[in-house]
């Protein structure tokens, strides 16, 4: 018993430190899958206060470019809604739909915290289980793919950006329909890395790629970026690297997208895994 | 004594919140990012327990990580610094040792002692968390460039803030 005693007044800072360090690695271990801290979540709403103030004024600052973005967009919207009011002037028209086909809901949301320069990079957006965001939706920003909602809450949600060491998505070449998997290399937050595209395809930097809208949670055709340079690696695929087309630093405004049949579709696959 | 901790609840605060609104808002290519609420850690006095020690750098690391979310990562880092202080103090201590009741600043212990000081508690501090962060050994260079990098910041920050200090 004396020694023990002994050992422990002469090591009680070695014990100390590893007691702590152990917590500490614990927490790194278990906590970092982020639906799992449970902990996290309740002091966010603590901490957002305070990154809803920063972010105010990052948004102040950047209105020159949103503004650009925004008229961008409505040049679009406009172009589109041209061509089908032609359309609707027709006289004659079959109608072959009754029913509505719709299949996304979009709403918009601005970003109250963001981060870029993490291995594990998430965002913040400013709406949450009441305004409909649920987990699994998908976000874009204007230009391109951003990320995808992992947790919300009553007011917020977060969401993984696509600069996360876990983030995957099926995407695919747009000239040519060869699909494969879209991750991040930690490197650079321009670009990331799609691989699985088999080497007798052909490609040229340029190229543009999209989403497959295969995981149900982005719809077909999202632009994500170009091809900016490739090689062969190993046996049979390709490494490219895509410029991406979303600058995160600058991410202000994202849309997020729902996919009302997601759930539909998930029970039929999940019948036959 | 009530007073000291009067002043460090201070200067905690005040270098919790440059962390926060200015230094997480720093981002350098992505490459970069400094982490300079160590300074904290650095400025406790010479003699303090211990215990103590490691104990204040265990809720500065949880501090940092419920506000920038990263769980257990910042509280690994810091508890491992708070850890290695003490031998740290004693690899670089001066000639005729450590005052009674010193807290370690430029202005007793002079620049150079001050920045190789600053130097060796940067370089454990962001050399455990950027590896924790990636949490893997392959592209070893890749992330001991951005540790490198980003000491080279702080310890600029750190210095900047320490001198503005002595002055006042």
């Amino acid at each position: 018993m004396r020694n023990l005693l002994n050992f422990l007044a002469r090591y009680n800072n070695l014990i100390i430190f590893l007691l702590l360090e152990g917590i500490a690695i614990y927490l790194v271990v278990t906590g970092n899958d982020y639906q799992n801290s449970r902990v996290l979540k309740s002091v966010r709403v603590l901490s957002i206060g305070v990154e809803k103030n920063i972010s105010s004024t990052r948004t102040y600052l950047n209105l020159h470019d949103i503004n650009t973005k925004i008229s961008q967009e409505n040049v679009d919207l406009r172009n589109k809604m041209e061509r089908l009011i032609k359309s609707e002037s027709q006289l004659f028209f079959s109608v072959t739909d009754t029913i509505l086909q719709q299949q996304y809901v979009y709403t918009s949301a601005e970003i109250v915290n963001n981060s870029a320069n993490r291995q594990k990079n998430f965002f913040t957006l400013n709406k949450g289980k009441k305004q409909g965001v649920e987990v699994d939706m998908a976000v874009t920003s204007g230009e391109g793919v951003a990320g995808i909602i992992v947790s919300s809450s009553e007011n917020f949600s977060v969401a993984m950006s696509l600069l996360n060491l876990d983030f995957r998505l099926s995407v695919r070449m747009k000239s040519n329909g060869f699909f494969g998997s879209l991750s991040w290399d930690g490197r650079d937050y321009k670009y990331a890395i799609l691989n699985e595209i088999p080497q007798h395809v052909i490609i040229n930097e340029g190229d543009t790629v999209e989403t497959t809208g295969y995981s149900a949670i982005f719809p077909q055709g999202k632009i994500i970026g170009v091809v900016s340079d490739f090689e062969k690696v190993g046996g049979d695929f390709y490494k490219i690297r895509v410029k991406l087309t979303t600058d995160f630093k600058k991410l202000n405004y994202v849309n997020v997208i729902g996919n009302l049949r997601r759930t539909e579709q998930k029970q039929v696959e999940k019948s036959f895994q | 004594m009530i007073n000291s901790i009067i002043r460090y609840t201070i200067i905690f605060i005040i270098l919790i919140l440059l962390q926060l609104l200015l230094f997480n808002n720093i981002q350098f290519s992505g490459f970069v990012n400094p982490y300079v609420y160590i300074m904290f850690i650095l400025l406790l006095p010479v003699e303090i327990s211990p215990w103590l020690l490691l104990l204040i750098s265990f809720f500065t690391g949880l501090t940092i990580d419920f506000f920038i979310s990263t769980p257990g990562l910042h509280t690994a880092a810091t508890v491992l610094t708070g850890f290695l202080r003490p031998y740290i103090l004693r690899l670089i201590s001066p000639r005729d040792g450590y005052d009674p009741g010193a807290t370690p600043s430029m202005e007793i212990y002079g620049f150079r002692w001050f920045l190789f000081y600053t130097v060796f508690i940067v370089l454990i501090h962001h050399f455990s968390l950027f590896f924790l962060e990636v949490f893997r050994f392959t592209d070893f260079f890749r992330t001991f460039l951005r540790v490198l990098f980003s000491s080279l910041f702080s310890v600029i920050f750190i210095l900047l803030i320490e001198y503005y200090r002595r002055d006042r």
